[in-house]
């Protein structure tokens, strides 16, 4: 028996302006302006249940829905790509509940959400960039008692966190923490970047851009005025370093850019990729050419060949 | 019949709540994330008696249920009154300890901004914000402001700011995390200073 299910003509309609109600917008709203007074605290929020499941962005989604307004333009990033199933979902939810514009490129954005990068193009005053954040608290591996740690950040005590990353340096002779690297902002509170890249953490550091953070699940914003103070915790002996590779971009041929390695076969063939499809794409028509782009005359190995 | 007497005297709110609301908190959000840059009011709103346009609008895009506000003596006309209760659904509190909007003139007596509450160690963020009308702001040198938000620094002046507002901004100041953040609104420009915002007076 045939079977039809009649959605409403226009169902965009059913929904206030950026899918959450006027009230949740501004008590999330009051968090932002709590947040931005007193940079990397974290301010709790009645979180709402969101169309996605946890782990999806459920916090920036929140943040951006109250932040975003008419004459915005979204960029969603997942991994620095604007193409995986995540960016193009909230990309999409947004263009449909705020009828927003919508853009792959970093400098057409005014608010870029991410989840774990930071574009590798410089951001501007006239940006916003909202990070998708599991876990808000930097000491909740080392203390899972939430009051307790509320009176860490209090006292200001964080010896905890420099033993963690002394204990990496007796394990592995050097700091083995490569994402979600902890950073002290403005000599007061400790953060957690977010699972991105520490390749990213320098960047924080005086942005120019306004940043923002929200995590879903566990009910927090917390924000980073523009030009504030953000440092990478280290050592004297051990200072913080970025990654480096010793291979450049297949497709653009970019050095200075975060790479993504991609297994190509069982041979044990591999490339490196920037993270960030943006900038790749934009080299690659500025006539950038990196090892493996398609119409790279030299193949990886008649490259190797002409080495030797 | 008393009841349309009533309604009939009350101004209109935002005249789209989701966009003036929007763009009201996003010119507030820049304010407050960069301190000392003035902002112009980006709406036109009705103003009953008692507040300014700036403030008004600031408390309509802010203010609802959840919220406690605070009117100075020269600010909580009836019109101001009506007009929170009806647009906003807040309650207005005469207990200025209570409040989580201050508002006030420049030229009230301003010694209830030590009461204002600046939160605790370990939630800061129930602190007070306290919004003092004023008549003009410009960014002639007479206050040099530092820290987050501020690209080295910035030059700030506010028309006829007494000097005990300084000397209360600077323990406020040393509260940190815990203050005050306080939101400056003349007729048609918005500029704040942030709990961190380091004020040097010129």
């Amino acid at each position: 028996m045939e079977q039809t299910v009649n959605y409403s003509a226009d169902g965009a309609t059913a929904y206030n302006f950026a899918y959450l109600d006027e009230q949740t917008k501004r008590m999330i709203r009051r968090a932002l302006l709590k947040a931005v007074a007193i940079p990397a605290y974290q301010v709790p929020f009645a979180g709402r249940e969101m169309p996605m499941p946890y782990g999806w962005g459920t916090g920036g989604v929140q943040v951006t829905a109250a932040v975003i307004g008419p004459n915005d333009t979204l960029k969603v990033i997942d991994q620095g790509a604007d193409d995986t199933t995540n960016a193009v979902s909230i990309r999409q939810f947004f263009a449909k509940t705020a009828n927003v514009a919508t853009t792959e490129k970093t400098t057409e954005a005014s608010i870029i959400q991410t989840r774990h990068r930071i574009p590798e193009k410089e951001l501007r005053e006239d940006q916003v960039l909202v990070y998708q954040v599991p876990i808000p608290e930097p000491l909740r591996f080392l203390e899972p008692r939430e009051t307790e740690t509320r009176k860490m950040h209090a006292l200001e005590e964080y010896g905890l966190m420099h033993v963690k990353l002394y204990e990496d340096i007796a394990r592995h002779g050097h700091i083995a923490t490569t994402y979600a690297y902890p950073v002290m902002v403005d000599d007061r509170y400790v953060m957690d970047p977010s699972p991105t890249p520490k390749f990213d953490n320098p960047k924080m550091n005086d942005m120019a851009a306004l940043q923002l953070f929200g995590a879903g699940r566990e009910k927090r914003i917390y924000a980073l005025p523009p030009y504030t103070k953000v440092k990478s915790l280290d050592f004297e002996d051990h200072p913080f370093e970025v990654q480096t590779w010793k291979d450049e971009c297949g497709m653009c041929g970019a050095h200075d850019s975060y790479l993504d390695e991609v297994i190509l076969d069982d041979q044990g063939n591999r490339m490196f990729v920037c993270s960030d499809t943006d900038y790749c794409t934009e080299r690659q028509e500025a006539g950038h050419r990196g090892p493996q782009h398609h119409d790279q005359p030299l193949g990886n190995a008649a490259r190797e060949k002409a080495a030797e | 019949m008393t009841l349309q007497s009533q309604t009939s005297e009350l101004l209109p709110g935002f005249e789209h709540t989701a966009f003036d609301s929007n763009a009201v908190f996003r010119v507030l959000l820049d304010a407050l994330s960069r301190p000392g840059r003035i902002y112009d009011l980006p709406v036109s709103v009705a103003t009953p008696d008692g507040l300014n346009a700036t403030t008004t609008a600031t408390l309509l895009a802010m203010a609802d249920m959840d919220t406690t506000i605070w009117l100075s003596p020269s600010c909580k006309t009836k019109a101001a009154n009506d007009h929170l209760k009806f647009h906003c659904g807040c309650p207005i509190s005469d207990d200025v300890v209570m409040a989580d909007f201050a508002v006030a003139r420049m030229d009230d007596d301003l010694s209830f901004v030590s009461r204002l509450s600046v939160g605790n160690a370990e939630y800061p963020d129930q602190s007070a914000t306290l919004i003092l009308m004023v008549d003009e702001i410009s960014n002639a040198p007479a206050m040099k402001l530092t820290g987050p938000g501020i690209k080295d620094s910035h030059d700030l002046e506010i028309k006829n700011l007494p000097a005990s507002f300084h000397v209360w901004r600077a323990e406020n100041h040393h509260l940190f995390p815990c203050g005050v953040d306080v939101i400056f609104t003349s007729p048609t420009q918005i500029v704040a200073l942030s709990r961190t915002t380091r004020i040097e007076v010129i």
